[in-house]
C-alpha cells in the first residue's frame, strides 16, 4: 500500500516574516520570570494543597521543633553552665537549619518527582528556559516553607527558652548581607544536590537528608568547631553555611559563643583573635559562597549533559 | 520436579485450586524475589557508602560532639550511637515500607503485585528482609565505628535478652512499616509529606539521643506505642547496665514483653488491611491504579 507522502507545511506569507523565531528562542527575561513564576507556583501547590491548612501548619512546624527540642533536652539532661550558655546558641542554629534542609533538598526532590513520579523531566528539560529555572522555582516553594519554620524555631526559642531577644540589639546590616549571600550558597548546594539526584535513583530522597546531616556535623551549627579536631575544623571552614551561620549568630545574638573562634579553634590558633569581626565573617561569606556557588553550577551542568547523553531524564528506579 | 509443571484441568476453577506445598513455594519465592533487589542494590549503585553509611555516621558525630561540647558523661555518647545505629531501621522502615506500595502504585507495579498469585503479605516481607540486610550494614558500621572511635564502652550482662530484644525491636518496627504501608496507600500524595512528619518528632519522642525517662508522660506514652522507643531504652538499659541515669522507664523485661505484644498486634492489624486493600482493589480497581 502506498504510503501518503507528509503535506508540505503552507506558510500565509513569507515564511522568513511568519516564523516566530523568538518562540524556540524564548523572550529572554520576560520569559524566565514567566517560567519562575509559573515552577514556583506548582511547587507550591504540590507542598501545600495535599491537606487541609491546620494539618499542614502542624507539619511545616513540628519537623524542626522536634529538631530544636531534642536537642534542648540533651542540653537539659546534661545541665550545667555550659547547658545553659549553649540555649541561645543552640536553638538559633536549629532555626538556621532547617532553612539549609529545606533549601538543599527542595530542588533535588523536585528533580526525583519530576523524573520518577510525574515522569515530566525529559520535557522540562527541553523547554526554552532549561531546567536550573524551573528547579529554581520548584524548590522556591519548599524555600519559603524552611523559612517559615526557622522563624517559628526562633518565636518558640524566644517565647519557652528563654532566648535573649533585642530588635535594637541586632546588626541588621550584618543580618541582612550574610542572609543574602548565605541564601545564595544554600540555593547552590541544593543545585549541586539535584545534580547528584540526576544521576541518582530513586533512593535519593534521603540524600540531600544525609547531605545535611554530614554538614551539621561540619559547620559549627549547634555546638561550637573548637570541639573538633582541627583538620576537620578546616574543612567547616571552607563551607559558606559555616560563615553564614556564625554571621547571623554574631548579629541576632550579641555576646553569644562564638562557633568559629575561641580557646581550642584553628581560627584562633591561627589568627590569635578570639572570634572573627563582621567585616571578616561577610568576606570570608562571600569568597566561599562564590566558589561553592560556581562550582555547583559548574557540577550541574556536567550532570545535565551527563543525564541528556545516558537517557537518564526518564529513568525510573526502585528496589 | 518443579512445582509448576503444566497439568491439564477442566477449567480455570480447577486450576487456580493449587496444593498447599505450591501457595508456600510461590510465597517464598515472592519473598526472595522482593528481598533480591534491595540485597542486590549493595553491591550496584557505589554511591550507597557514601550517602547510606559515611553520611549518617557523619551526622550521628554530630550529637557525639554536642555531647563532648557539654562536657557531658562519657556514657550519653553511648546513648548516641545506639541511638544513631538504629536510626537505620527506623528511616528504612518509614522510607521503603510505608511508602513503598504508595510507590509501586506510582510507578504502575501495585496492579501486578495484586493480580499475581502470592500473598501481599510476602511481598512485604521480602521488603523488610532486603530493607533489614540494607540497613544492618549502615547500623554496624555506625556501631561499630564510633564505638571504636569515640572510645564507648558497652557493659552488657545479659546478652541473650540484648539479642532477643533487638530481633523484637526489628519485627515490631517492619511491623509497623506494613501497617503504614497499607495506610499510606489510602492516603495517596499526603504518604510523602507524613513520611516527612515521621522523622524529626519520632526522634524526639523515642529519645534517639537521650534517655527517654525524661520526657515524662511523653516518654511512657512513647513507650507504649513506638517500637523504636521501646526497644532503644530497653538495649540502652541492657548495654549500659549500671548507668544510674537510665531511670523512670520499665525494666527490659517487661520491655520485652512490650515488644512482643506490639509485634502480635502489628502483624494482625497489617494483615488485615491488606486483605482488605487486596479486595478493594480487585473489586473497585481504584487503589491499584496509578494517578486514581
Amino acid at each position: 500500500m502506498a504510503v501518503d507522502a507528509p503535506a508540505k507545511v503552507r506558510f500565509a506569507g513569507d515564511p522568513a516574516k511568519t516564523f516566530d523565531r523568538r518562540r524556540p528562542d524564548g523572550h529572554g527575561p520576560r520569559d524566565t520570570v514567566r517560567s519562575f513564576r509559573t515552577a514556583a507556583t506548582l511547587g507550591w501547590r504540590i507542598e501545600a494543597n495535599w491537606t487541609d491548612p491546620t494539618l499542614f501548619l502542624i507539619y511545616s512546624v513540628a519537623k524542626p521543633l522536634a529538631a530544636a527540642l531534642l536537642l534542648i533536652v540533651m542540653l537539659d539532661v546534661v545541665g550545667g553552665a555550659a547547658a545553659r550558655q549553649l540555649r541561645g546558641f543552640v536553638i538559633v542554629g536549629s532555626a538556621l537549619w532547617a532553612f539549609v534542609q529545606s533549601g538543599m533538598s527542595g530542588l533535588a526532590q523536585a528533580v526525583l518527582e519530576d523524573r520518577e513520579r510525574y515522569r515530566m523531566l525529559k520535557y522540562l528539560c527541553v523547554s526554552p528556559e532549561g531546567l536550573v529555572v524551573l528547579l529554581l522555582g520548584r524548590g522556591a516553594a519548599r524555600i519559603l516553607i524552611g523559612a517559615f519554620a526557622a522563624a517559628i524555631t526562633l518565636v518558640f526559642g524566644i517565647a519557652f527558652v528563654g532566648v535573649r531577644f533585642d530588635p535594637l540589639g541586632i546588626d541588621w546590616l550584618l543580618l541582612v548581607s550574610a542572609s543574602a549571600i548565605g541564601f545564595v550558597s544554600i540555593v547552590a548546594l541544593g543545585m549541586a544536590m539535584a545534580a547528584v539526584c540526576l544521576q541518582s535513583r530513586q533512593e535519593a530522597w534521603s540524600y540531600p537528608e544525609a547531605v545535611a546531616g554530614a554538614l551539621f556535623l561540619l559547620c559549627g551549627v549547634v555546638f561550637p568547631l573548637a570541639v573538633l579536631p582541627q583538620f576537620v575544623q578546616a574543612v567547616g571552614l571552607a563551607i559558606p553555611i559555616t560563615w553564614w551561620i556564625e554571621a547571623v549568630r554574631d548579629a541576632v545574638l550579641a555576646g553569644a559563643p562564638s562557633s568559629i573562634g575561641g580557646p581550642g579553634s584553628l581560627w584562633t590558633s591561627v589568627t590569635g583573635s578570639a572570634r572573627p569581626d563582621a567585616t571578616t565573617l561577610l568576606i570570608a561569606l562571600l569568597a566561599t559562597g562564590a566558589v561553592g556557588t560556581l562550582a555547583s553550577a559548574l557540577l550541574f551542568r556536567i550532570s545535565e549533559r551527563r543525564a541528556k547523553a545516558r537517557g537518564l531524564l526518564d529513568q525510573t528506579t526502585g528496589s | 520436579m518443579s512445582i509448576y509443571v503444566h497439568r491439564p484441568t477442566a477449567g480455570p476453577v480447577e486450576a487456580a485450586n493449587w496444593t498447599q506445598r505450591q501457595v508456600i513455594a510461590t510465597n517464598l519465592r515472592t519473598v526472595v524475589g522482593r528481598a533480591y533487589p534491595r540485597v542486590r542494590a549493595l553491591a550496584r549503585e557505589k554511591s550507597w557508602l557514601l550517602f547510606e553509611i559515611l553520611l549518617p555516621f557523619l551526622a550521628t558525630s554530630g550529637f557525639v560532639f554536642v555531647y563532648r561540647a557539654l562536657q557531658a558523661p562519657a556514657a550519653y555518647v553511648g546513648f548516641v550511637v545506639v541511638g544513631g545505629a538504629m536510626i537505620a531501621f527506623w528511616l528504612n522502615v518509614i522510607w521503603s515500607m510505608a511508602q513503598q506500595l504508595w510507590w509501586e502504585k506510582s510507578q504502575g507495579n501495585l496492579e501486578l503485585y495484586f493480580a499475581a498469585p502470592m500473598h501481599i503479605m510476602a511481598v512485604l516481607l521480602g521488603m523488610a528482609i532486603g530493607g533489614i540486610v540494607l540497613s544492618s550494614t549502615r547500623a554496624l558500621v555506625v556501631l561499630v565505628v564510633a564505638s571504636t572511635l569515640y572510645g564507648v564502652t558497652f557493659v552488657v550482662d545479659q546478652w541473650l535478652l540484648l539479642g532477643a530484644v533487638f530481633v523484637l525491636t526489628l519485627a515490631a518496627l517492619y511491623g509497623l512499616g506494613m501497617i503504614l504501608a497499607g495506610v499510606f496507600l489510602v492516603w495517596g500524595r499526603e504518604a510523602w509529606h507524613l513520611t516527612q512528619l515521621l522523622q524529626e518528632p519520632i526522634y524526639f519522642v523515642s529519645g534517639l539521643n537521650f534517655p527517654i525517662g525524661r520526657l515524662g508522660l511523653i516518654g511512657g506514652l512513647a513507650i507504649a506505642l513506638l517500637p523504636l522507643a521501646v526497644g532503644l531504652d530497653a538495649m540502652r538499659q541492657l548495654a549500659f547496665v549500671g548507668q544510674p541515669y537510665v531511670t523512670g522507664t520499665p525494666p527490659p523485661e517487661v520491655e520485652a514483653l512490650i515488644l512482643v505484644v506490639m509485634t502480635v498486634v502489628f502483624f494482625v492489624i497489617a494483615t488485615w488491611l491488606l486483605r482488605t486493600l487486596e479486595r478493594l482493589a480487585r473489586r473497585e480497581g481504584r487503589l491499584s491504579m496509578r494517578w486514581q
